[in-house]
């Protein structure tokens, strides 16, 4: 087998290095997982190989792909190999595909262009591509209107008319709920038996498991460790990588059932329409203080929408939420899939924080101490959102609604946009406190595992059948 | 690590960072009112004392700017409309945006049918054609300061009610919102730190175009003698009053042209925003 694309000590460096000198192969049939947080450079080093480094960023080091030294190569040069030799399978392919293009002309581009058949056979080819892939249905669909698992299948399709060899997917699963990412899995693996090369970038390590074949795992620049999949991702022998494969949630201890207080909230016969769509109805559950219940569903499912009832931010079609008359409005409080969005951007967070003491009038004592509680740094406050990272932010945000000492609080995927170290810790942190002040904390997730091994028990809202 | 230098810099609120074109602008403006303001307390002359055994004498040490063709003072004719010019563009912006603030802020906010009313009246202003609003006006009120005023503050809210309305719309519904709601701050807070931080700077932008539009209005009805009356001194009317001696003295009508085009200069560079 000849290697399909071989790299030699290739390093990339911006202000200082950010990717230290690297060296993989990949043949034909194989799979190369990269395994890492954001801000590992794993990306980097995948645009690297394509020459897509953002202006500003320099690669060093030798790329052969498929034989010749491409490094040096000008950009025009380089171009002429994409799709051809390798192709790049985009991260969020529904904003990667064009949004006013059909998806069968789409895929049929790439055969009529990049390998230069015939107006007819480019769409004869397209459409077996999208058979193959049970798009059939689809083809006459604009990207607007698929899911995002169609929408990753079509962009599949499309990077692949070209006939290259070699597929780069940069973090092919982003956004996609549990069952979605398996069946991407599924169908990257299926393109490395039937011979192709695939060099992934992932956070996820569910992925790197089920794709199999070679994984790296990097850290700070590196790759700290590397080795078959099966073998790594069990006994993993850095210590980096054991503390990665610990923080992911099919390894964390399942939680202790706390003693539950008095009841918060009681939900009867709820049902919700949105856009003339009935997303859930008959659902019933209580909450009370102390409580861990979790929310799981395919996504677009009503998830979130279960949460705003509860708190009353929108109507029901029929049913009651009933919030306990005897507790405060204030006391049920909400926290963000997004932190930032959830702050003042022009504020300081600190400022935030002042606000709500000053509007309640609390003790200003209650910050240091839950900033303590929270292992929050108190210089953070003096900084604004944006700069601010995630899992600090979301913490800050947890210590937020914690000055109003909340009877319940709705958690609409808390951990969904941090890197999964981060998330074990948000996540433990926030379960922990709801637990010990006696709050009910509802907390909604795609990802099942997570809330099986942290919620005392789980509602599953099931998808409404398609159309 | 291109976290960090990227982090380093976003400390820095956005609004404080002022472009070099912004503050030339600021600078020019700066200059315009003070002259304006500095020449009547400086020199003292009547803009409207005519001495017809000195007309269109040129620039000296008696008359820097020299004279016109009344031999009135340039220099005090030419601070006395920069100073119309600038209150009627402040005194229109300011009625223009006040209610146009206020009334995107209200459609955007409610929605419904509050929204569907107000964005009917902003079209039927709008379905008017700005110029003839004025004309239509000045016609039913000839030479009245008040009729200019009012015709161009109708004519402008327009743009500042769009704006806001679209931006607020968009803000409403944001988790930042939803979430310093459900902590309990009322309207008032929520204006002052969620929505008047994204629309200052939209705001204050269409406020130095609608001044410098508001300027270009004023001058081009006086130039077109249906604006404002002689004697009072205005960069519109004075071009039309100094046109036919323009071979005689040029540096006479060269003056209230150049005062105007700085104005508006300096007023579309102070709005201006560099493109990053």
């Amino acid at each position: 087998m000849s290697p399909l694309l071989q790299v030699e000590e290739l390093a990339v460096a911006g202000v200082g290095e950010i990717v230290r000198p690297t060296s993989l192969d990949l043949s034909a049939g194989r799979a190369f997982t990269i395994l890492g947080e954001t801000g590992s450079g794993k990306t980097l080093l995948a645009q690297a190989i394509m020459g897509t480094l953002p202006a500003g960023l320099r690669a060093s080091g030798r790329i052969r792909i498929h034989g010749p030294a491409v490094q040096d190569w000008p950009l025009a040069q380089r171009r002429a190999l994409w799709g051809r030799e390798v192709a790049m399978l985009p991260q969020e392919p529904w904003l990667a595909l064009d949004p006013t293009m059909r998806v069968l002309p789409q895929v049929a581009e790439g055969h009529r262009h990049v390998r230069g058949r015939s107006s007819g056979q480019a769409r004869a080819a397209a459409r077996d591509d999208l058979l193959a892939l049970g798009l059939e249905a689809a083809a006459g669909r604009l990207p607007g209107q698929l899911s995002g698992g169609m929408a990753q299948r079509v962009a599949f399709a499309a990077a692949r008319a070209g006939g290259a060899g070699l597929l780069i997917a940069d973090e092919p699963t982003k956004g996609l709920d549990a069952d979605r990412r398996d069946e991407v899995a599924a169908l990257l693996r299926r393109e490395v038996e039937a011979g192709g090369g695939l060099l992934t970038i992932t956070h996820d390590i569910q992925v790197a498991r089920l794709l199999g074949g070679e994984v790296a795992i990097m850290h700070e620049g590196r790759l700290v460790e590397r080795g078959p999949a099966r073998e790594l991702l069990s006994r993993p022998a850095s210590d980096y990588a054991r503390r990665l494969l610990a923080a992911d949630p099919t390894a964390w201890p399942s939680a202790t059932p706390a003693p539950v207080g008095d009841e918060v909230l009681r939900v009867e016969d709820l049902a919700i329409a949105r856009g003339g769509r009935l997303l859930f109805e008959g659902l019933g559950f209580t909450a009370a203080a102390g409580e861990v219940i979790g929310v799981t569903g395919p996504s677009g499912c009503g998830k979130s929408t279960l949460g705003d009832l509860c708190l009353g931010l929108l109507a029901p079609t029929r049913g009651v939420v009933q919030r306990n008359p005897a507790l405060a409005r204030l006391r049920y409080q909400k926290l963000y899939q997004d932190p930032p969005a959830a702050f003042p951007p022009h504020a300081t967070l600190g400022q935030s924080v002042n606000d709500v003491v000053a509007r309640h009038r609390l003790d200003p004592a209650l910050v240091d101490t839950l900033l303590r509680r929270l292992r929050l740094d108190p210089a953070l406050l003096a900084r604004h959102p944006r700069s601010v990272s995630g899992g600090e932010l979301q913490r800050l945000a947890i210590l937020r609604v914690l000055l109003l000492a909340p009877v319940f609080l709705f958690a609409d995927e808390p951990t969904s946009r941090l890197d999964t170290l981060t998330q074990q810790e948000t996540i433990g942190l926030l379960t922990e406190l709801a637990r010990e002040r006696g709050c009910a904390l509802l907390l909604v997730s795609h990802d099942r595992t997570l809330v099986d091994r942290v919620a005392d028990r789980r509602i599953g809202i099931r998808p409404e059948s398609p159309g | 690590m291109s976290t960090v230098t990227l982090s380093a810099v976003d400390t820095r609120p956005a609004g404080r960072r002022w472009s070099s074109r912004r503050l030339w602008g600021a600078g020019l403006l700066l200059l315009l009112v003070g002259f304006a303001l500095l020449v009547p307390w400086l020199w003292g002359a009547d803009p409207a004392r005519q001495d017809l055994g000195r007309i269109l004498s040129p620039p000296g040490w008696s008359e820097p700017l020299g004279t016109d063709h009344l031999g009135r003072s340039l220099l005090a004719r030419l601070a006395a409309a920069l100073r119309l010019s600038l209150g009627l563009a402040l005194l229109g912006v300011l009625s223009a945006a006040l209610p146009g603030l206020a009334l995107g802020v209200l459609a955007g906010w409610r929605g419904g049918w509050t929204d569907r009313l107000l964005v009917m009246l902003a079209d039927t202003c709008l379905a008017l054609p700005g110029l003839l609003l004025v004309l239509l006006l000045v016609a039913i009120a000839p030479g009245s300061f008040w009729a200019l005023y009012v015709g161009i503050a109708l004519v402008l809210w327009i743009e500042y009610f769009r704006v806001v309305r679209a931006t607020t719309a968009g803000l409403v519904t944001s988790p930042q919102i939803q979430a310093s709601r459900l902590l309990g701050f009322g309207l008032a807070y929520l204006f002052r730190r969620h929505l008047w931080p994204e629309l200052a700077p939209l705001v204050l932008t269409l406020a130095a175009f609608g001044a410098a539009n508001a300027v270009l209005a004023i001058a081009a009805l006086g130039f077109v003698s249906v604006g404002l009356r002689p004697p009072t001194a205005e960069l519109g009317l004075m071009m039309t009053e100094l046109l036919p001696y323009y071979h005689e003295a040029p540096w006479a009508i060269l003056q209230p042209i150049a005062a105007l085009f700085l104005l508006v200069l300096s007023l579309h560079l102070l709005a201006g925003r560099e493109a990053s």
